[in-house]
């Protein structure tokens, strides 16, 4: 039994496989945010938010969307891309309460993470991971074990909180970062996946291992599977990304238009 | 300054990523102009067998394949894994060559389950991959004694519960590699699984060279170029 989903070299079946290693994970996760929040009362909204984060990463991780990017086929793969780096963290972050944020504020691990946060390093950061871990040595190595499978989920989500947290967090307030300026930001990173997305579906031999050699399920060939892994990450990701540009714009609308809030 | 350092950094990185391909990813054998499947020590004739094809006509191997690089496998149609991929694999690196260079090839895929692989199942599942594949089946011992002159392990039912024959699906134990046999009806390579599409598009061009100087007199190299 594996704890963490990874490639292994057996058919594909759809009989449901356990995998502790995520469930546990998942349940730190809410334990941690229940000791972050202590005292800080917050509103059922962000709540909701955090547990909605909380949920896209337990699918993303598990059966079956887990095992089936981890081993079988790079387009699930890449919706496990979007659905760790690009949708749950903006839930998270979104989850958590500015009082327990400002709570927090000044220590050395904090300044840490305000340095990544800053949004030049943070879009540089992130797109950094998004290259790295979509290289054919970097996939095909990590996704043979399950500690280097946990190492790539972790890498997207880290990637993906740096990423978010100067669009959706209100700490710390960056008065030179307004809200024309992230939409910006977020459709700069459009552009910036568009040469993973050109490599994958504009490849003319697929590029990683893992998917090509992997026991077939369904009819798609390798070719397909990468160039359709592709698409998702255009589409997916695309929609994801122009949808917060838009929340984003709505919000400066109001602002502009409504000095008053 | 900072920040530029770090956004020149980060364009590097893109632009080494739209360096990639999977070429230089995984080159094994960079440099050396060898085969990247298993090059035979000893070269070895193959044996003259016929089986019956799933046009159901009878298919004599080293007549009918003369002249041709072929590219044999032993494997069977309900395989879970090794079966498709190779064959997948194959088919999808037979599809870059051209016109000329596909017409000398041949790939011939011999049963080692002859009770469920029925002409038209075979001929089905091959049809997955390419419509040229030659599908071919025979008794089982007949295809094992085949394979003995192929130096390949026998294929055999493996246990499973309920025992086979009962109508339950079982596995075939079987050989992994694709024998790559010359125009002469001499093999020269083999291909275990794990071989990608990189390398079948490295060692064709190579194989097809080698099968024009082998089956072709000297100066006689007019296909394909």
């Amino acid at each position: 039994m594996q704890w963490w989903c990874a490639a292994q070299s057996i058919p594909w079946d759809w009989s449901w496989r356990p995998y502790p290693g995520v469930w546990l994970f998942i349940a730190l996760l809410c334990l941690a945010y229940r000791a972050f929040t202590r005292g800080a009362a917050p509103s059922r909204l962000e709540i909701a938010r955090f547990a909605g984060g909380a949920l896209v990463l337990w699918v993303a991780l598990d059966w079956p969307v887990g095992a089936l990017g981890s081993g079988y086929l790079a387009s699930v793969h890449m919706v496990q891309f979007l659905l760790i780096a690009l949708l749950a963290p903006p839930l998270l972050i979104a989850g958590l309460p500015r009082e327990a944020l400002e709570r927090v504020r000044g220590g050395r691990a904090t300044s840490v993470l305000e340095f990544l946060a800053r949004p030049l390093i943070a879009l540089l950061f992130f797109h950094a991971i998004v290259v790295a871990t979509h290289w054919p040595e970097v996939v095909d190595g990590l996704m043979a074990s399950q500690a280097g499978s946990l190492a790539l989920d972790m890498a997207w989500l880290g990637g993906g909180l740096a990423f978010w947290w100067p669009v959706v967090s209100p700490i710390p307030h960056r008065p030179r970062f307004p809200l024309g300026v992230r939409i910006c930001y977020l459709i700069a990173s459009t552009v910036l996946m568009t040469l993973p997305y050109v490599f994958l579906t504009f490849a003319e031999l697929p590029f990683y291992a893992t998917y090509e050699l992997a026991p077939p399920v369904g009819t798609l060939s390798a070719g397909e599977d990468q160039r359709l892994a592709g698409l998702i990450m255009r589409i997916g990701g695309g929609t994801i990304l122009w949808t917060a540009a838009g929340v984003v714009f709505w919000f400066w609308y109001r602002s502009e238009s409504d000095p008053v809030r | 300054m900072r920040a530029a350092c770090v956004a020149a950094l980060g364009a590097v990185g893109l632009a080494v990523f739209a360096c990639a391909s999977p070429d230089t990813a995984i080159d094994r054998t960079e440099g050396t102009g060898e085969l990247r499947g298993l090059a035979l020590e000893q070269p070895f004739e193959v044996p003259e067998f016929a089986l019956t094809d799933s046009r159901g006509r009878r298919f004599d191997f080293r007549p009918e394949t003369a002249g041709s690089l072929t590219l044999l496998f032993f494997g069977y149609t309900h395989c879970p894994d090794i079966c498709p991929v190779q064959m997948a694999v194959l088919g999808a690196a037979l599809d870059d060559l051209s016109y000329a260079d596909r017409r000398e090839i041949e790939v011939v895929f011999v049963t080692t389950d002859p009770a469920r692989d029925t002409p038209d199942r075979l001929r089905d599942w091959l049809d997955l991959f390419d419509a040229s594949f030659i599908g071919l089946s025979g008794e089982l011992e007949t295809v094992n004694e085949i394979q003995a002159g192929f130096h390949l392990p026998p294929a055999r039912i493996e246990e499973t519960s309920p025992a086979p024959g009962a109508g339950e699906p079982y596995l075939v134990g079987h050989a992994t590699p694709i024998v790559a046999v010359t125009g002469d009806g001499v093999a020269r390579a083999l291909y275990p699984s794990g071989v990608r599409q990189t390398d079948w598009r490295h060692d064709l061009p190579l194989l097809l060279r080698l099968n024009r100087s082998v089956s072709q007199p000297a100066g006689a190299d007019t296909r394909g170029d």
